[in-house]
């Protein structure tokens, strides 16, 4: 490591505490220090009260609260190294002793690298061959000795900041000091955050302590208040405005959609804030990260406030570089080919940066049309603004209304494109786009609504006109900078003693229950209805779209391991080629993760049993998904299988001598799915027939008939031919749009399906039972439970609800993982429990011999 | 040549060509052209373009930059350091 004492840029006399002699600068000092504490104490307050990110990182916030305590009283040559032995300390507290001194050995082999004495070239290559050897263990070709879980950290501390780094050390003339260069790579809140801001080497040294410390300080505090009320908007967006495009009916509707799809940047923006923000705290004076984005008055302009570091990165390191190779062929050559070169490397390094954070590469269509669209608008942008030119001010005093009233239509057209742009980036595919603009024709919708669309735009037009562009910071008036200064310390204040009261229950419950209710919601981190629904979808087909840095669903995904999928690589289905689709394969074998998964020779994920019960039999055909046929747990672990061996033991005397429980689900089936195999299932000559449903009945029934109908496969049912008829779908419909259009048919399709299993099972003399499993962890799909469970009554079944069967229990303890709802081993007993009790305590109705089949 | 020539020449082209109409005093030698977006790219090309040809010099891509570029005495340093 180099000297400490290399770094060049100095305090402010003023700023330094316990200066000989100076008594009231003294006092003055320790005041000062004491203001920011007492923010940084409420600051703490509100992470623990709103669980901002992950328990993590309210660990490294702690950590970094106390360290600043103590980095803001030790001499200036010590706090760097200060600042990379609590980096350090964080690496370790986040991710253990052994893990941890992997990541920090790797990250110092790499600077070590940077610096060999060696030439440049050789250097260089010699970190494109460690890099390539690394990228071959984190695609999972190569075996690492270290534990998967560094990698996207790892990932995130050197896959952008090498590259600046290097470019600055091949032309930086001030010293190189070990302490900085650690200091820059293992930077403390990188830790907790995979998605970290490209921080600039050179800014990096250059805005070391370079202004007032204090004042430094309170910009920390500052942006990183602003950073948790950017989250804070961003989950009640997440939970409360987000739609699925299915849901998109109306004009209205449409706004919605685009507006809260964009917004959910703010979860970018609120981390790139408290990341810049805890910096500050130890003398980085950053500049900010993102600036008012959703305000901007041009393309060029959107590109310079939305991801400012990603955006000054670019400039130099790509940008700058090849307008100067470029520029003998003219100017606006040279521009045009610069610019739309930026935009094809910041396409490649998207990709680039999920490999490493996630180990597989990222080559989709949307951000092929993104990036290319938006290269071509700031193009033209720019050779618009080299032409024309761009109005710059110092001061906003000389703002016209013409002025005025031309910003507030740029703003509103620039937002407009921009967020229509990104509805396309984050489509799940291109017709499921198109479809959303449906919703522009004749439709029904409420007075409220219609005014959404010119109320918000009218905000975006008056804020956009009256928001800054960044030029009051400049203005050379001391008094007026000093009064801007106070003014962002006053919001801070006002923020934090906000969020700090609001999210005392004393406080919120007295705002009655549906300001109370938002508040709890808002106090906790959690998928959001749709993305909930899409991490089910992608249990089993890997069909999940989480192809946006900032969703939640990509974090929960972060951890999921490459190979949890490796069931369906087991071969466990095979496909059918009709209604059904797909079903077990017989007679197979599989080792699991989970435990041996082995089905027998009719295709049933069970032990071996005869086409024809045995006299003195009571057999029960069980049909369901992936939570009945076993989704990760072992043969001998299902709830079938075990409660078949509780009946066994138990009621083995009255009146049968036998009791079997014959396990027709199969991962992934729908509601829809269940009548084919209840014809399979009824030939096995069961006393009864429990169909087993697991929440969003409704949908997941209209879901499949779209799914059926797009893909041209024969609907064996009148009715349901009838309902597709009616709904105007056919094969080319897109899957957006068809569900869009069965969604008023989804209590109808389900009547039908139950009211078919049922009228079947009575005419077979079977007894037909509905028993409800829930999801092992609350949330929106409890909205179709109760019509779920009064359609199942009005169709005749006999009811079994288990609602309440995980209630009471640690979530961890009976799911299989964050990133997969299904209930473990343990949830699998708490339910066969259940069941259990329920067939007991009414056993007069499962098992007389009047409610069943005649022998 | 020395600083304060250099300052004025630049002083009078950045208020012509990117702060028309604004006052002569408010473009102080601590006001911040880089950091505050007043050189944006394009504006920073500019200015680069301008800077060559005045005073006979080549930037090169890497000096194109908030350390070279932010303030007027930082342009005049740059100037200096590239003429001698």
């Amino acid at each position: 490591m180099g000297s400490a004492h290399s770094v060049t840029n100095e305090i402010t006399p003023g700023s330094v505490v316990g200066t000989p002699g100076k008594d009231g600068v003294e006092i003055l000092g320790l005041a000062k220090f004491l203001f920011i504490v007492v923010q940084l104490g409420l600051l703490t307050l509100v992470l623990r009260q709103f669980q901002v990110e992950s328990s993590a990182f309210l660990r490294i916030a702690l950590l970094a609260f106390a360290g600043f305590t103590v980095h803001h009283f030790l001499p200036l040559s010590y706090r760097l190294p200060f600042f990379v032995l609590l980096s350090l300390a964080g690496v370790a507290m986040v991710f253990g002793m052994e893990s941890g001194v992997w990541l920090i050995a790797l990250g110092l082999a790499l600077i070590g690298v940077c610096h060999l004495p060696v030439s440049f070239r050789v250097r260089i290559a010699l970190l494109l061959a460690t890099g390539f050897l690394l990228g071959f263990q984190r695609g999972g070709w190569l075996d690492a000795p270290w534990s998967p879980v560094i990698w996207p950290i790892l990932g995130s501390m050197f896959m952008f900041r090498l590259i600046t780094y290097l470019y600055d050390l091949r032309y930086e003339k001030a010293p190189v000091s070990g302490w900085r260069s650690a200091a820059y790579f293992f930077l403390l809140p990188n830790v907790c955050f995979p998605l970290f801001p490209v921080v600039d080497y050179k800014t990096f040294r250059r805005n070391y302590f370079d202004e007032d410390r204090y004042r430094i300080y309170q910009k920390g505090v500052d942006a990183m208040v602003r950073g948790v009320t950017h989250l804070i908007s961003y989950r009640f967006i997440y939970y409360y405005a987000v739609l699925a495009p299915a849901e998109v009916v109306n004009p209205a509707d449409l706004t919605r959609y685009l507006v809260s799809n964009f917004l959910l940047y703010l979860k970018v923006s609120g981390q790139f804030h408290l990341i810049v923000g805890m910096l500050h705290l130890f003398g980085f004076n950053l500049p900010r990260t993102n600036y008012f984005y959703c305000l901007s008055s041009s393309f060029t302009d959107f590109w310079r406030r939305i991801n400012i570091y990603w955006k000054d990165f670019m400039m130099k390191v790509f940008y700058y570089p090849a307008y100067f190779k470029l520029r003998g062929y003219g100017n606006t050559k040279a521009l045009v080919l610069s610019t739309l070169f930026v935009f094809a490397v910041t396409w490649f390094l998207h990709s680039y940066q999920w490999f490493w954070l996630r180990g597989s590469f990222l080559l989709v269509w949307q951000d092929v049309m993104f990036w290319g669209a938006l290269a071509l608008l700031v193009t033209v942008n720019s050779l618009y603004e080299l032409k024309w030119g761009r109005k710059r001010t110092l001061e906003k005093s000389s703002w016209t209304v013409r002025d005025f009233t031309d910003r507030a239509l740029q703003t509103v057209g620039t937002f407009s494109v921009i967020v229509v742009l990104w509805s396309l980036w984050t489509s799940e595919s291109f017709s499921s786009w198109l479809s959303l603009w449906t919703a522009l024709g004749p439709a029904e919708f409420s007075a409220a609504g219609v005014a959404v669309v010119p109320a918000f735009l009218v905000a975006v037009a008056v804020l956009g006109a009256a928001s800054s562009d960044g030029s009051d910071s400049v203005s050379p008036d001391k008094g007026k900078r000093k009064l801007l200064l106070r003014r962002s310390t006053a919001v801070t204040w006002i923020l934090l003693l906000l969020l700090a009261s609001i999210g005392i229950p004393a406080v919120y419950t007295r705002l009655g229950p549906t300001a109370a209710n938002m508040v709890l919601s808002l106090r906790s981190d959690k998928l959001s209805r749709l993305d909930v629904a899409a991490l089910e979808r992608g249990y089993y087909e890997d069909l999940t779209q989480v192809n946006r840095f900032n969703s939640e669903l990509w974090e929960v995904y972060m951890n999921r391991p490459v190979e949890w999928l490796d069931v369906q690589g087991a071969g466990l289905t095979r496909f059918t080629g009709d209604f059904l689709q797909q079903e077990m394969v017989p007679s197979m074998r599989s080792a699991t993760r989970f435990g041996t998964i082995s089905t027998n020779r009719w295709g049933m994920r069970d032990q071996d049993y005869e086409r024809r019960p045995a006299p003195g039999t009571y057999r029960i055909a069980a049909l369901g998904a992936s939570s009945v046929m076993g989704w990760g747990v072992g043969d001998d672990e299902t709830f079938e299988s075990l409660l078949e061996e509780r009946l066994q033991l138990e009621l083995a005397e009255e009146p049968y001598t036998k009791y079997e429980i014959l396990n027709f689900a199969v991962q992934g089936y729908y509601p829809l799915q269940q009548l084919p195999v209840l014809d399979k299932a009824l030939s096995f000559e069961p006393n009864a027939v429990f169909y087993v449903a697991t929440g969003r009945e409704l949908s997941r029934a209209a879901f499949y008939l779209a799914d059926v109908t797009r893909k041209e496969i024969a609907v064996p049912y009148d009715h349901l031919r009838q309902i597709v008829y009616k709904a105007g779908i056919e094969a080319k419909t897109s899957e957006t749009d068809a569900i869009r259009r069965l969604t008023p048919f989804r209590s109808e399709i389900t009547s039908w399906l139950y009211h078919s299993l049922v009228k079947i099972c009575r005419e077979q003399g079977v007894l037909p039972v509905w028993v409800f499993l829930p999801q092992v962890n609350e949330g929106p799909w409890e909205e179709e439970t109760a019509p779920a469970v009064q359609l199942a009554e009005d169709a005749g079944f006999i009811v079994i609800n288990l609602e309440d069967v995980y209630r009471q229990h640690d979530i961890d303890a009976i799911r299989l993982a964050e990133w997969d709802e299904h209930p473990n081993a343990q949830g699998h007993q708490l339910v066969a429990a259940a069941l259990h009790q329920e067939l007991r305590e009414r056993h007069e109705i499962f098992f007389s011999q009047a409610a069943v089949r005649p022998e | 040549m020395d600083s304060d020539d250099i300052k004025d020449t630049v002083k009078r082209y950045i208020l012509r060509e990117f702060l028309p109409g604004e006052s002569p005093e408010a473009l102080t030698d601590s006001t911040a052209l880089v950091t505050s977006g007043i050189l944006d790219s394009l504006a920073t090309l500019k200015l680069v373009a301008f800077l060559e040809e005045q005073y006979s010099f080549q930037l090169e891509a890497h000096e194109v930059d908030a350390e070279h570029l932010n303030t007027l005495p930082d342009i005049a340093n740059l100037v200096l350091s590239k003429s001698t």
